[in-house]
């Protein structure tokens, strides 16, 4: 997809307000947004509670986004990271009561069906595979876990990994291979698959400084449409991206090499990346700013490998601590903030 | 330094230690330590909190006990271990004219006998021609003390499996499962983390380690004529939370003033059922700071009194390289509940992986008894949190914290240069039964004099109160709660 510089704006389309404290995370249902079903996305706060939001359906076009259900009086603390499992049925939610909800939609009602127990305290993240058959987690007492669905809402941890150093921020699992991302405080990024011949999981590479890594924590990671580009964000005020080979990766783990660093364009820590599908990078950051970046298509061989589009400043009014593009209509972006709101944005062109 | 404890120790808030002391709540009373050295976005609900500033502190002086006794970190307890449970420690007390008594287990002896390609029994021999060169009095057995522990665990399973079958209803609710407490690792974890829901379940036998410990401080010093304040007991173990188990409390006693010692001699002492624990890897540095040729040692005969050795000098023992728990009940329980003597190896299934494996008795089509081993952390978690929400269907489950059981524990010798650790642990698995018989503990005559001599008979009074224990569940401190807000 060509961009024109200058001519592109980030528009917002509306501003949901009803979290009563920061709003921390976000996800999109992957099976909304399609088929007529209209969009529907999922935020979690510090207020406890998570919110699903609903697009107006298609007929009413002036119509608003909708609060259309509250999850609460489940978690005890902070909702700290939500996403929804492939097939859009289930919901996880990790919270700083150290346990993870599974959220089933009942009819118009979300019922708690699970709740995971076992990270010694604040759950950071969690993420599902690409079959739903794996959920991963990850907590500030440096494990990532990994639990199997088996049938009647049953989960079963079938590894706990103990890799990283220091709070583990993000889980992240790759969009085809059952292979694990986790970024973390101690400054890197861990990759985790699973053994050939035997049956647990381990570290099988660390993307660190030594690696052209970050020097400081990183905080999101987040993958292209065709699985072998990785961005990731840090406190050091860069975004990174780093490559892999396509096909190794398809047929199971191939090792990832960085490919370039982002610096100069954020002076506050980067807390989110997300990767469209048509390939614009968006970044949420502490400087109350998203910026969206594209590969660099110039032609130029000296020139950098991406660029910047374009900068919203105060698209926020305090920390941006989440963007995510919806993953259907393509220009259509969801964010987050310290300030109590999720914002809804559409990426056009300024008419 | 940390990796040496089980993974279930190293999981979460249990992992941090002292150097970095971010995690120990102890130091808090007196300075503010912390190595926090960048800042980070404060994710906790309220906004008061101060950013943390790094701050230079001086590492700070720390009880074993202290860490015990806390719900914070444990393996703070790693700085204090060294000083009090370290090859240097051993030394001295060889050197004061201590009579110094040496039991080993059935786990560190084998990854000796892989390391330098000898059996199990000539590694026995040549360690006690190696200690006793040092001064040690006695070398000792641990598969030994092993065989009473896993008599009193039948006798508690067999008494658990009637009461929860019996019209009591609240001792039924906590009577089964029945779970292993050989593992200091698990304990801990269990005491720390999950407490009181849990610990009722736990086997309340003594592990090997203590309980050859208990032998020896109330029964073989008298026997032997040794004088409790003058004896320092050591076990060599394939497991560093071990030294944390020796440390406990509760495995210290008091000797009351007796015999013509005179009141004053004994008085006030406190003696501790074992002095320190070496593992298995710190034995192989001591016989290479000895430059010893182990190999070329000679091989001394062993000291039978608590050895499972018989007369013409093989060894013998249970199956089972993580204590034969769950196989040596699961016989007892078969034949003393269900009259079904079984034959031949028991034929354990592996079930999801290699580290959960289930056994099960069926009667005229029925399951009557469900047996599992249940190793490593993440079987150890769905365990636990089946019996939490009231799912776990098993009768008895042999939980050991380490992935592979005891062979693989974090005091035994690591893998040499292009070694995998799953190679050397088949290795293990391999010589741990090498040439040594595979013994009923019930048929052990060690053991039928110690229940003659000193103990009467199984579950007695007397067995109960030297091999058997009882568990605490930690209270967090709110000092540990503003630390993790």
């Amino acid at each position: 997809m060509e961009f024109i510089d200058g001519n592109l704006q980030l528009k917002e389309i509306q501003k949901l307000e009803g979290h009563t404290d920061r709003v921390w995370s976000l996800a999109w249902n992957p099976a909304t947004g399609v088929a007529g079903i209209p969009a529907m996305l999922a935020s979690c706060s510090g207020d406890k509670t998570v919110r699903i939001w609903q697009q107006p359906s298609s007929g009413q076009s002036s119509g608003s986004w909708e609060c259309k259900a509250v999850l609460e009086e489940t978690h005890t603390r902070t909702v700290r990271s939500c996403a929804w499992s492939p097939s859009g049925k289930l919901l996880a939610t990790g919270s700083f009561d150290a346990t993870i909800g599974i959220w089933e939609q009942i009819g118009n009602d979300f019922e708690c069906v699970a709740t995971l127990e076992g990270h010694e305290n604040e759950v950071k993240s969690v993420s599902w595979n690409s079959s739903g058959s794996l959920l991963a987690t990850c907590s500030r007492d440096k494990s990532v876990w990994i639990w199997e669905v088996l049938p009647g809402n049953e989960f079963e941890c079938v590894s706990v990994l103990q890799g990283h150093t220091q709070d583990v921020k993000m889980v992240q699992w790759h969009p085809f291979v059952d292979v694990l991302f986790s970024c973390s405080y101690d400054n890197t990024v861990k990759v985790w698959a699973e053994d050939g011949d035997s049956d647990d999981w381990h570290c099988v590479q660390t993307l660190g400084e030594a690696n052209n890594g970050h020097s400081s924590t990183v905080w999101a990671l987040s993958f292209n449409s065709t699985g072998d580009k990785m961005a990731t964000c840090s406190d050091d005020l860069t975004l990174k991206i780093w490559e892999t080979d396509r096909h190794a990766m398809n047929e199971g783990c191939a090792p990832w090499r960085h490919c370039c660093t982002l610096a100069g364009y954020h002076d506050r820590t980067i807390f989110s990346v997300h990767w469209s599908r048509d390939g614009v990078i968006a970044t949420g950051a502490a400087d109350d700013a998203i910026r969206l970046f594209v590969e660099n298509t110039d032609g130029s061989v000296d020139g950098p490998l991406y660029k910047m589009l374009l900068k919203k400043e105060k698209a926020h009014n305090m920390d941006v601590n989440s963007v995510q593009w919806n993953n259907t209509e393509t220009r259509l972006l969801a964010s987050t903030s310290d300030d109590a709101t999720v914002k809804i944005w559409e990426f056009a062109s300024v008419p | 330094m940390s990796e040496k404890f089980s993974p279930t120790l190293r999981i979460g808030d249990l992992n941090d230690y002292i150097a970095p002391s971010q995690g120990c709540i102890v130091s808090l009373k007196g300075l503010k330590a912390t190595t926090t050295t960048k800042q980070d976005k404060i994710e906790n609900q309220g906004k008061a909190a101060l950013p943390i500033k790094p701050s230079q502190t001086e590492p700070v002086k720390i009880s074993l006990k202290d860490c015990l006794a806390c719900s914070g970190c444990i393996t703070s307890a790693e700085t204090v271990m060294l000083e009090k449970q370290s090859l240097v420690e051993f030394l001295s007390n060889l050197e004061s004219g201590k009579a110094v008594i040496i039991s080993f287990s059935a786990q560190s002896r084998a990854s000796l006998a892989v390391h330098f390609g000898l059996s199990p029994l000539q590694v026995f021999r040549k360690l006690t021609t190696f200690f006793k060169s040092l001064g040690a009095k006695v070398i000792f057995d641990i598969s030994c003390s092993r065989d009473l522990s896993l008599i009193e665990a039948c006798n508690e399973f067999v008494t658990r499996f009637k009461q929860h079958h019996s019209s009591d209803v609240e001792g039924r609710n906590l009577s089964l499962p029945m779970l292993s407490s050989a593992c200091p690792g698990w304990i801990c974890y269990a005491e720390k983390t999950l407490g009181s829901y849990i610990l009722p379940y736990i086997s309340s036998v003594k592990s090997p380690q203590q309980a050859i410990g208990a032998a020896i401080k109330h029964h073989i010093c008298q026997k032997m004529g040794f004088k409790l304040d003058n004896v320092y007991h050591v076990t060599v173990m394939p497991c560093y939370d071990k030294k944390l188990e020796a440390a406990r409390d509760d495995f210290v006693f008091s000797v009351e003033p007796q015999g013509e010692d005179g009141p004053e001699d004994y008085a006030s002492l406190m003696v501790t059922e074992v002095d320190s624990v070496l593992t298995t890897g710190e034995v192989l540095e001591l016989i290479q700071l000895k430059s010893v040729d182990f190999k070329a040692l000679e091989e001394s005969p062993l000291d039978r009194l608590l050895t499972n050795v018989d007369e013409e000098g093989h060894l013998y023992g249970v199956n089972g390289s993580s204590g034969g728990y769950a196989e040596t009940i699961f016989r007892f329980a078969a034949k003393v509940l269900f009259g079904n003597e079984i034959e031949g190896p028991l034929d354990f299934k592996t079930i999801r992986n290699s580290d959960f494996q289930e056994i099960n008795l069926e009667v005229e089509g029925k399951t009557v008894l469900k047996f599992a081993l249940c190793y490593g952390f993440r079987n150890l978690q769905n365990i636990v949190r089946k019996i939490k929400i009231g799912k776990c269907d098993y009768h008895f489950l042999e939980v050991m914290a380490c992935p592979s059981g005891c062979l693989n524990g974090g005091g035994q010798i690591k893998p040499k240069a292009g070694q995998s650790a799953k190679n050397l642990i088949q290795s293990l698995e391999t010589v741990y039964m090498e040439d040594i018989f595979v013994a009923n503990p019930f048929e052990n005559p060690l053991i039928k004099d110690l229940y003659e001599e000193w103990l009467g008979e199984p579950g007695s009074e007397k067995a109960r109160r030297h091999i058997h224990t009882a568990y605490h569940p930690m209270v967090k401190s709110i000092a540990a709660d503003l630390h993790n807000w």
